[in-house]
């Protein structure tokens, strides 16, 4: 159950939003901030657990998600566990209500990734992907 | 004629002959298993790690990468449509070995079942090749491989799977990896098998239920290069990962006993006298008798005498709490406890019931080398026994000779406790035939005489030396076991237990008879 593990990566997931806001997204990018979390996640998770593994993952995230943010429910994950249609709903919601789903949903990915493989693995995958980005909240 | 001057011959040149490449070792991370490879891991050799579900291949192979990889000398780990990789890692962690800090750079999960399943073999070979190029892996794993090989299929596709498997190892090993193939194999399958031959090592690890324990074996039916120790070795899983025993319990090479061995003291100065002196240092010394004629206490005082002598000693005991054999020594004055507390003595008590027998030496040994034991107790071998898991029990002369072998080489003086039943026709050393690998043997028993069940001793077999043929009565006193002085013997067929008497010599009783 993911429910017990899930404020902790939801606050997680905020700042590492927060951070991928602020770093190094190009001006004119259109792909929402979870969109990007997610992709940069997608290659090395694909690569340690398989495509299917990484979408397995995205899709239990995504039904949890769902639960507590309901228009997230019509998103799709492609074979290649990219997420689709996450701008498109977006566009219809206000920023506040925007940033709350996304920080879910990347809260809900993290939480299943600390639920199986422990905050410091977690971590330690997050900092190679993100690594200037430094935070103990998971400690 | 003249002679023409032959020149003198010059001597050849000495030219040292070429040197003979040096297989550089690596550790593996797996206690005894470097020395049961013949001193660890040969570098860039291709190796087949094979076993039924649950034998320990994977935990393995992780400690062997997390024992060697580096962010300068990465791992590689191939995942192939077998655990996934998620769960591998939820469970490899709880292991003392995993670091996670190594994870990421020094040690790569690349999960290849998409390639496995979309490809055929030269496109997964393609892609191990991509990531090993790009990475230059000092060790290379692939787990498990069985499905990949399952990719070839059966009948003529045999030839294509031994192609793969030979161009794997040549990339590999050009590369300069270590690699590992993890597969289920079962012991049938070992003849012909493309990958088997291919391969410069086998781990063969079994996993076998007796009773109510669990056996763990591990061989390594193919090691080129280098010497091995043959034979089937025993394994454990512990927090650790596995541990593996060797059949030679690493006593190879250890330094032999002293040339002129001392003579030790029982702690009873007149059974030194019946042995000639004391017993010979590095001796293994059997003492035989039934319940209640005191070979414990015999034990304590040997142990006693040593520390006495600063002689550090370990008493393995199996049949009584450390508590309780401390508390019996105080009633014969002897102070087992500050020894303990100043590291001269150690009592292991070891009753775990699913130990193997080889685990079992190994704390005994460790024992040894922790303190510099110079002397050690087994008390008593039947109890040694009854500690192992039943699957281990018909190894245990074996292994019991093993341990004493080595560890009289090194010098360490072992008395062993034997309880055996008396009969009343014959006089028996001991039900486990293990004669051969004492020394010298002492046999207690009780007789009947005048109404009274007494004790008597004798010493049967002195192997360094002689010694006294006496049968001799004793007792045991607060001050532990007494031998009385010698019998003016008018008893005769004593170790028969029910002597006749051939005198008339009025003698005292050593103990008093009940006045009724």
């Amino acid at each position: 159950m993911s429910d017990s593990a899930t404020p902790v990566p939801k606050e997680f997931a905020r700042l590492l939003l927060a951070y991928e806001v602020a770093s190094d997204k190009p001006a004119d990018a259109k792909d929402s901030v979870a969109f990007r979390v997610c992709e940069k996640l997608r290659g090395p998770l694909g690569k340690l657990m398989g495509v299917d593994g990484f979408r397995s993952l995205l899709s239990r995230a995504l039904a949890l998600a769902c639960g507590e943010v309901p228009w997230l429910c019509s998103l799709e994950i492609k074979a290649d566990g990219s997420l689709v249609g996450l701008d498109e709903l977006e566009a219809k919601r206000d920023s506040r209500a925007v940033a709350e789903g996304e920080a879910i949903l990347a809260g809900q990915l993290l939480g299943l990734l600390v639920i199986f493989i422990g905050p410091a693995l977690t971590l330690r995958l997050l900092h190679d992907i993100w690594p200037s980005w430094t935070i103990e909240i998971l400690e | 004629m003249k002679k023409n001057k032959i020149p003198a011959r010059k001597s050849p040149k000495k030219v040292n002959p070429p040197e003979k490449v040096k297989i550089r070792q690596l550790p593996t991370g797996v206690r005894g298993l470097d020395e049961i490879m013949g001193g660890g891991l040969p570098e860039f050799s291709f190796n087949i790690i094979a076993g039924a579900p649950g034998s320990g291949k994977t935990t393995l192979a992780h400690q062997m990468i997390f024992a060697n990889a580096t962010a300068q000398k990465p791992a590689l780990y191939f995942t192939v449509l077998g655990e996934p990789a998620l769960k591998m890692l939820r469970y490899q962690q709880q292991y003392s070995f995993f670091d996670p800090a190594k994870l990421g750079e020094a040690i790569r999960f690349i999960n290849l079942s998409h390639v496995v399943l979309e490809k055929d073999l030269s496109g997964v070979l393609e892609e191990i090749a991509r990531e090993v190029q790009a990475s230059n892996p000092s060790m290379v794993v692939v787990d498990s491989f069985r499905t990949v090989a399952r990719k070839a299929g059966g009948g003529e596709s045999e030839l294509r799977l031994q192609a793969f498997v030979q161009r794997l190892a040549l990339l590999l090993t050009s590369w300069e990896a270590t690699t590992f193939l993890i597969g289920e194999y079962s012991e049938g399958e070992i003849h012909d098998n493309a990958v088997f031959t291919v391969a410069d090592g086998l781990f063969w690890l079994t996993q076998n239920a007796e009773r109510n324990s669990v056996v763990r074996k591990l061989q390594l039916m193919k090691l080129r290069g280098q010497d091995s120790v043959p034979g089937l070795h025993t394994i454990r899983i512990t927090g650790d990962g596995l541990q593996a025993f060797s059949r030679t319990l690493g006593l190879v090479g250890k330094k032999t006993r002293p040339a002129r061995p001392r003579r030790l003291s029982s702690g009873i100065p007149e059974l030194d006298k019946m042995m000639g002196g004391g017993i010979r240092e590095g001796d293994s010394m059997l003492v035989a008798g039934p319940s209640g004629t005191g070979k414990s206490a015999l034990a304590t005082q040997f142990l006693a005498a040593g520390l006495r002598h600063g002689e550090a000693g370990i008493a393995a005991i199996f049949e009584e709490r450390p508590e309780g054999y401390a508390a019996r020594a105080r009633v014969f004055g002897l102070d087992l406890d500050t020894p303990q507390k100043n590291g001269k003595l150690e009592m292991l008590y070891l009753r775990p019931l699913d130990l193997s027998v080889d685990e079992t030496m190994q704390e005994v040994l460790d024992a040894v080398k922790r303190i510099n034991a110079k002397r050690l107790v087994i008390d008593s071998l039947v109890g040694f026994e009854m500690a192992l898991a039943p699957g281990f029990r018909e190894d245990f002369r074996e292994s019991l000779y093993r341990m004493i072998a080595a560890l009289t080489r090194a010098g360490v003086t072992i008395f062993t406790a034997v309880e055996i039943e008396d009969t009343f026709t014959a006089m028996s050393f001991s039900h486990y035939t293990i004669s051969f690998l004492t020394d010298d043997i002492i046999r207690l028993r009780y007789v009947e005489i005048d109404g009274q069940l007494r004790k008597v001793m004798v010493v049967i077999k002195m192997r360094g030396g002689n010694h006294s043929k006496d049968i001799r009565e004793y007792v045991i006193t607060d001050e532990g076991v007494v031998v009385i002085g010698p019998r003016q013997t008018d008893y005769t067929r004593l170790t028969t237990g029910l002597p006749e008497r051939i005198g008339q010599l009025k003698e005292k009783a050593p103990e008093a008879k009940a006045k009724g």
